[in-house]
């Protein structure tokens, strides 16, 4: 600071450290109806630290002799490339000239952050940009990559803001790859833009240093991963997601109730993609890293003070969701796996399972090689913990029940931890969806399961879980809810009937049948229709009438229930003329009303064209059946 | 001009051009040119550069549209079938305080500028007396106020100034409801009125001694209306719901609810990368049916009001524009809001098992 007496520049830092806390501290208590009262006065500051800087030690550098007198014509949009020149060409980072140019651009940096806080964007936007120029002269080095990273993610930011989506990403990758080129050829702890203006007694440890540039490259990568996602990149964007998070676990900087809970939405993400390896992996993480928000406070400390009970809450809701996407992670690996294995008719395809079970292991052998090269969380701390309990979960499809219920086992225990702090009372919404999410944990296990009888014990399961509660839930403020537990009963009922008839061995002939399987069998039927019916009803008016023109999302449920109601109405066992030809009437007319919906409606025939060709065919045989009962009962008449 | 009401869509858009009238210190501040023109009873002529843009609602009132008429075409219908069912009227932005309440804000019943609240709140008791008439006092109403307002994500009772901020419950029969709210027994429009216009004077108070900004709150004031009615010893229990909601305005809420590409900034924040959560969020889709779950729930607001967005609930939006070029921005926005609230819908997917469906 030659030309820069010791006084002189004692009172430009201490300019500076009073701007910086105008703008960090006493901004948040400026009036409402003068809100940027301290930003303006720290704006005033900091010219007057651009003024000094220029007149001080503007003989010092005789190379510079362009016009500087601060009036640069509004130049075209300046896009960031990814440029490789920036390390090569300039003023070295520690030359006077260097130095001179990086403290400059500091403060319009820090102009061009004041400008874009107090709403004048194109000013911001104009300091920013004299910012970027200033660095130009200078190769990137120490002295000012910090500044290199800060000032593009600026630029980022504000154009983001303006719906320029490009601009945005070129800056930022731009600052992507000079972090990434620096710490390959440098990466000496860089000198943080605060410390150009402060004295030497007060410079930031090596370690701060780091702290603070690895910090802003966090926010590079967060700034990235919202841009992919508005682009519409979402591999990338989740890729950059990844990152953030995994650079926080790494420097220690971050809240492990909200790092969990992120990394559990991530997990959600990677399963929505079938990648279920990394849903598990961001799982396991999120569920370590809760724990390093310690002990939930027990009940007795709730009620001694407010602080413990909203901590107290505040877990208690946290575990919950992770254990809910744990529900998912087991639900989506169990239905794809019997996706995977079910032929046409729904049922297990054995020569298939003999297959995958021959992949997989030849493919396992393989793996052991390959499988690290994917993106994985941990600390030095937690990377142990992370790996082991990711070794208490499978994360390939289950191929036999053994497997299934072992994901099953893994699902059930989270649903009962979830069910802990979602409880029905305050908390309905959230209870019923796990009670339907266990439901379906039942339902994809019996696909695994041989014996029929042990399968329809597990629908029976589903349905005391979920019939008293239809029941029971206000059927106006949980109308939607309703629909699709009624639905799930009617189909599980329906389910559990196919397999009754299955089991007594025989669907043709009802003479067979013993007494108490008819009774049996004809309960599970009527109670099918029965709740189909509750769902139609469901969509009638206030005054009880069914609507002409069905709604794109109930349209396909609609029809399907109508053609199963016709279909169940046929199966009911009866040995009276009288009752059965009502229930083929019955029967008929719902078959009918498919027919007819579709015709009045032809956008309709594509959701559901295998049900209408059956309505269609049943529309013709019925009748015949009818009048054949009809002669019967006449001639024994 | 009233439109039907058991149209399928159950959400409806009316959009009022914010009236000149000078008496009543809304103006355009001297601004002669104007920004849009009223082309329809439901179109709105935006002029838009380079091309002028068309908006089309449900009803569009211009600038001359009566307080009387804009309570017949929109909020009649409302209160008619309020006794029936939920109803959630929403008013959005410039001037909707004389929408809903009139010139000065309180008290003032009798006239003839009164907005639309007290004239329904008049409406509804009218409706009510004349059914307890007809049925020969067999039937009876129970009506309860409360009033509360959402700033921050933090729920305030308006009714109870004293009390800290409060949690949103459910219950297996009374569905979501914010749990301690103070609900006052009403039995006459004055009476509605009075709790409106107590709970309206204290969310004023409130704004300026803690810091509250109202043009950044939501105010919910909800009327419950349960009937009993006795036939042949059976007695028969119904309950139905209006909701009134003050919708945050659009001038300064940049950070909720606006679409598009803005970044959430950490720097201010400096630990906290919560919004990581919400770009995550946007990246798990549904469309390939698979089924997972979000750890970010819906704001406070659109959870209290989740009944009314769908199902057997009907829900109006009325959207205040002013006129005056120097709104454009704003005006762009408000309608922009307007036509996108119109595609909000609470929807149910049906789960199929589609094995053995056709067997």
């Amino acid at each position: 600071m030659a030309s820069l007496g010791s006084v002189e520049w004692r009172a430009i830092c201490d300019k500076f450290t009073n701007a910086r806390n105008l703008t960090d501290v006493e901004s948040r208590n400026d009036p409402e109806n003068d809100p940027f009262r301290s930003k303006y006065k720290a704006r005033e500051l900091l010219r007057e630290i651009y003024c000094s800087l220029k007149s001080f030690e503007a003989g010092e550098c005789e190379e510079e002799s362009e016009g500087e007198s601060g009036e640069q014509r509004p130049t075209e949009p300046f896009v960031d490339g990814q440029r490789d020149d920036l390390f090569v060409q300039g003023f070295s980072g520690d030359s006077p000239a260097g130095l001179r140019a990086a403290k400059l651009g500091a403060v319009e940096y820090y102009l061009g952050v004041n400008h874009v806080d107090t709403e004048e964007l194109s000013a911001g936007q104009e300091h920013l940009m004299n910012c970027l120029k200033q660095l130009e002269k200078c190769k990137v080095s120490s002295e000012n990559v910090s500044l290199f990273i800060h000032v593009r993610n600026q630029l980022g930011i504000l154009w983001a803001g303006r719906d320029e989506t490009e601009t945005a990403q070129g800056f930022l990758e731009t600052a992507e790859s000079i972090y990434q080129l620096y710490m390959k050829e440098d990466g000496s702890p860089p000198t943080d833009m605060t410390e150009y203006f402060t004295t030497k007694e007060k410079l930031l440890t090596h370690q701060e240093r780091t702290k603070r540039f690895e910090f802003a490259y966090t926010h590079t990568m967060y700034y990235l991963a919202q841009v992919y996602k508005n682009l519409g990149d979402t591999e990338r964007a989740a890729t950059y997601c990844h990152s953030t998070l995994q650079r926080q676990l790494q420097s220690n900087q971050f809240n492990p109730m909200e790092w969990a809970l992120n990394a559990a939405s991530l997990s959600q993400y990677y399963i929505t993609k079938g990648r279920y390896m990394e849903g598990r992996h961001c799982l396991s993480a999120a569920l370590v890293v809760s724990g390093l928000a310690g002990e939930v406070p027990s009940e007795a400390a709730a009620q001694e003070s407010e602080t413990e009970s909203e901590r107290r809450e505040k877990l208690r809701q946290e575990r919950a969701e992770i254990s809910r996407c744990w529900i998912k992670y087991c639900l989506n690996l169990l239905q794809d796996a019997k996706k995977l294995l079910e032929d046409n008719t729904g049922e297990l395809d054995t020569d298939r399972q003999e297959e995958l079970k021959r992949v997989r292991k030849r493919e396992e052998e393989e793996e052991e090689k390959g499988r690290k090269s994917a993106l994985l969380f941990g600390s030095e701390d937690t990377f142990d913990s992370i790996a082991s309990l990711e070794e208490k979960v499978s994360c390939l499809f289950p191929l036999d029940f053994s497997e299934a219920r072992a994901i099953f086992l893994v699902g059930q225990n989270h649903v009962k931890e979830a069910k802990e702090y979602f409880q029905m009372d305050g908390y309905v919404t959230d209870h019923v969806e796990i009670l339907q999410d266990h439901s379906a944990l039942f339902r994809n296990l019996a696909f695994f399961e041989e014996d029929l009888e042990r399968r329809c014990k597990m629908h029976k399961r589903r349905i005391d879980m979920l019939e008293p509660i239809c029941n029971d839930l206000n059927a106006q403020y949980y109308l939607l809810i309703r629909r699709q537990m009624m639905f799930e009963l009617a189909e599980t009922y329906s389910e559990m009937m196919d397999l009754k008839m299955t089991r007594s061995n025989r669907q043709a002939d009802t003479e067979s049948l013993d007494n108490h399987t008819i009774k049996k069998i004809n309960h599970l039927c009527s109670s099918s229709a029965k709740y189909f019916q509750m769902f139609l009803d469901s969509l009638c008016s206030p005054e009880g009438k069914f609507p002409e023109h069905l709604e794109e999302e109930v349209l396909r449920p609609a029809l399907v229930a109508r053609f199963r109601v016709a279909r169940l109405y046929s199966k009911l066992i009866c040995s009276l003329p009288s009752v059965h030809l009502d229930n083929l009437n019955k029967s008929l007319e719902n078959y009918k009303y498919v027919a007819k919906y579709c015709e009045a409606h032809p956008e309709a025939v594509a959701a559901v064209e295998t049900e209408l060709e059956l309505s269609k065919e049943m529309v013709g045989l019925l009748p015949l059946k009818i009048n054949r009962l009809k002669a019967r009962m006449a001639a024994n008449n | 001009t009233a439109f039907n009401i058991s149209d399928s869509n159950s959400i409806k858009v009316f959009v009022r051009v914010r009236p000149l009238t000078h008496s009543t210190g809304l103006t355009t501040d001297g601004d002669q040119n104007l920004c849009l023109t009223v082309t329809s009873p439901n179109t709105i002529r935006l002029l838009s550069k380079p091309e002028p843009r068309i908006f089309t609602y449900d009803h569009v009132a211009d600038m001359d549209t009566s307080q009387d008429s804009v309570f017949s075409s929109v909020a009649k219908n409302i209160v008619e079938s309020c006794m029936n069912v939920v109803f959630t009227l929403f008013i959005y932005c410039s001037g909707k305080t004389f929408t809903m309440l009139g010139p000065s804000d309180l008290d003032n019943f009798t006239d003839e500028l009164r907005g639309v609240i007290p004239r329904s709140f008049e409406y509804l008791f009218f409706l009510i007396n004349r059914e307890v008439e007809r049925s020969g006092q067999s039937k009876s109403f129970l009506c309860k106020c409360s009033f509360i307002e959402i700033y921050n994500e933090q729920i305030y009772d308006l009714l109870d100034t004293a009390s800290a901020s409060l949690f949103l419950r459910e219950n297996i029969k009374k569905g979501v409801f914010v749990e301690g709210a103070v609900e006052k027994f009403v039995n006459s429009a004055a009476e509605a009125y009075q709790v409106l216009s107590m709970g309206w004077r204290n969310r004023r108070v409130a704004s300026t001694s803690m810091n509250r900004e109202s043009s950044r709150s939501h105010a919910v004031f909800s009327m419950t209306l349960e009937s009993k009615e006795s036939i042949n010893e059976v007695v028969n229990i119904r309950m139905s719901q209006l909701n009134l909601v003050d919708l945050a305005g659009s001038e300064r809420q940049k950070d909720t609810h606006t679409e598009g590409s803005r970044l959430k900034e950490a720097s201010s924040i400096n630990r906290s990368l919560m919004c990581l959560g919400q770009v995550i969020m946007a990246l798990v889709d549904v469309s390939n049916g698979k089924n997972r779950h979000i750890c970010y729930r819906d704001s406070k607001l659109t959870f209290l009001l989740r009944d009314s967005l769908g199902g057997n609930a009907k829900t109006y939006i009325i959207a205040n524009v002013h006129p005056g070029s120097k709104c454009f921005g704003e005006t762009l926005s408000t309608l922009h809001f307007a036509q996108r609230a119109k595609l909000i819908k609470n929807k149910a997917v049906i789960n199929e098992d589609t094995q053995g469906n056709v067997r």
